[in-house]
């Protein structure tokens, strides 16, 4: 069995003028959960598409479970769990209809395996699928794609639409597949629909991969929203050119900076005052993007 | 039905299918049932029409029961609902999924295009024949109260010609449809191609400079050898059913090389 589950090399695609990916190098190990994190149109669609043999690379090539997407065709195919990023099916037909079909597609599928992941999801498998809310088809979507245990699943933006509660039934079955030996490669434009499964992210902007991380590096590396209330006013000067703190800005008595680092020195700043709240935002994904992005134009620049 | 690609496409389309082969059914029948009425006026009439109208559609031989059903069913009308027909059943196939944006997670599947394109053709060839039979079952059932008397072996072999055309045609819709993967050409293609080729068969023997025009129009192999009156043209029939796997063997070529959209 190959070491990586995904391997791609310069992998890279032009619509017309226009680009889609640009060179990229990514590598995904068999057995964990790789986020794959960048804004919309930043070419993640893109990428699962070429890796299901769905579109060809204009240069480099993709090794998907160690063979060649086109090459490994139908058999190669058999091996993945696919969700589209935009899950649309025929609206006449019952989510019973269409998993019995694609079940049978792949060699059929035991009945009540789609019955208890149904269940697990609670949807009703018996209603047509038009008449289903976008989040209610979206599960039937992670149904078809997780029935037949592949090695591989390939998950497009899999919680988009989804509520909270199942959002966190859908992680547990992320959680089944990993602890199962299954690979999982999943795309969303939020870090907070990854961070709670993945064990690595990567980060893809305009058609380029920016960074590889551990999920637990990336968090403490993201910027957060800090807001801090004293008693009194404070000068802004004691908190001008610490460590870790960004875009300080003093009002009166409230402090708001960004943290992008341990909290540590701009607390022990905080400590010389009386402090009465202390609020931090959660990790902004969009600012990690910029940060991402600023250090990547930089280097270009040097 | 759940099975395969065929039987699913199959039972997608059972609505469209249901409401398409009543409707030729019934169009062929009224014309049918005309016929005893039509016998008297048509030898007067067809007298007044102008030479090349009657070569165009077919109405030199009103007053026989194949000619009567020839000039009025088979001539136009109902090879026109069926061309109709396959035309929204090739555009289906492929296009009509790749623009709704279903076809990714089929092709996702540990099938071939070459299997889907192959087994959605099969379900537009089961289509069309059940068209074909509807045609069938409402010329024997006319027949008699009719006073067409024509055996029913030929009637079965004009309703074979016809379903042959229709796929033909409908082999055309598909591969336009899997090469392009958009609706708007292939029934911009096949709107193009049935009056091409129907005008092809009739005026060609007037246009003196051309005579292998006719030979290129599917429409020779449909009627020229009058099934109604001969029955089964076997060479016509195999010629039909070629030109078919041809346009679908094109199309799976075209399909499997290229990128599917979004």
């Amino acid at each position: 069995m190959a070491m990586e589950a995904i391997r791609t090399e310069r992998l890279s695609k032009r619509y017309g003028g226009r680009r889609g990916l640009d060179g990229l190098d990514l590598e995904v190990r068999t057995g964990e959960v790789f986020g794959y994190l960048g804004p919309n149109g930043a070419g993640k669609t893109t990428t699962i598409r070429l890796l299901l043999d769905l579109i060809r690379p204009t240069a480099g090539s993709a090794r998907v479970l160690g063979v060649d997407p086109r090459a490994g065709g139908v058999s190669l195919r058999g091996r993945i769990g696919y969700l589209p990023g935009d899950f649309v099916v025929d609206g006449r037909q019952t989510g019973r209809e269409l998993l019995t079909f694609l079940g049978n597609l792949r060699g059929g599928v035991p009945r009540r395996r789609i019955e208890s992941l149904a269940a697990s999801l609670d949807l009703d498998l018996d209603v047509r699928i038009g008449r289903l809310s976008r989040g209610n088809r979206q599960k039937v979507g992670l149904v078809q794609a997780f029935m037949h245990s592949p090695e591989l699943l390939v998950l497009d933006e899999p919680s988009s639409g989804l509520d909270p509660l199942v959002q966190q039934r859908f992680l547990s079955l992320v959680r089944e597949a990993r602890a199962a030996g299954q690979t999982v490669f999943m795309s969303s434009h939020v870090l907070s629909e990854v961070q709670q499964s993945a064990d690595r992210v990567g980060i893809i902007r305009d058609g380029r991969l920016v960074a590889v991380e551990a999920v637990e590096r990336l968090r403490e590396r993201a910027p957060r929203r800090v807001e801090i209330v004293f008693d009194a006013p404070v000068p802004s000067s004691a908190f001008a050119d610490l460590p870790n703190v960004r875009a300080a800005e003093v009002e009166g008595t409230v402090l708001r900076c960004l943290l992008v680092g341990p909290a540590d020195p701009l607390v022990k700043a905080a400590a010389r005052f009386t402090t009465l709240g202390l609020t931090a935002g959660e990790p902004d994904l969009e600012e990690l993007f910029l940060t991402y992005y600023d250090r990547e134009e930089g280097g270009h620049a040097a | 039905m759940l099975r395969s690609v065929l039987g699913k496409s199959l039972w997608d389309q059972r609505r469209l299918l249901v409401a398409w082969a009543t409707g030729v059914a019934a169009v062929t029948a009224i014309y049918a049932s005309f016929y005893p009425s039509a016998r008297q006026s048509a030898a007067q009439s067809v007298r007044n029409l102008p030479p090349a109208f009657r070569q165009a559609f077919n109405v030199t031989q009103m007053s026989s029961p194949a000619g009567y059903l020839e000039a009025t069913v088979f001539t136009f009308i109902v090879p026109l609902l069926v061309l109709l027909f396959v035309a929204v059943v090739g555009a289906r196939a492929i296009a009509g999924d790749e623009e709704a944006g279903t076809l990714d997670l089929l092709l996702a599947h540990p099938v071939s295009r070459a299997q889907v394109i192959g087994q959605r053709f099969g379900a537009l060839v089961v289509s069309t024949a059940a068209v074909g039979a509807a045609v069938l079952i409402a010329l024997l059932v006319v027949a008699g109260p009719g006073e067409l008397d024509i055996p029913a072996a030929n009637l079965a072999a004009m309703s074979l010609h016809l379903v042959l055309l229709g796929v033909c045609f409908g082999a055309l819709a598909l591969a336009i449809g899997a090469a392009t993967g958009r609706r708007a050409l292939v029934y911009g293609g096949t709107a193009a191609a049935g009056p091409l080729a129907y005008f092809g068969n009739t005026l060609a023997p007037q246009l003196e400079a051309v005579p292998w025009l006719q030979r290129l129009s599917p429409f020779a192999y449909y009627g020229g050898g009058h099934p109604l009156r001969q029955g089964l043209q076997l060479g016509d029939a195999g010629l039909l059913v070629a030109a078919a796997l041809v346009l679908v063997g094109l199309g799976a070529v075209a399909f499997t090389r290229r990128d599917v959209a979004v």
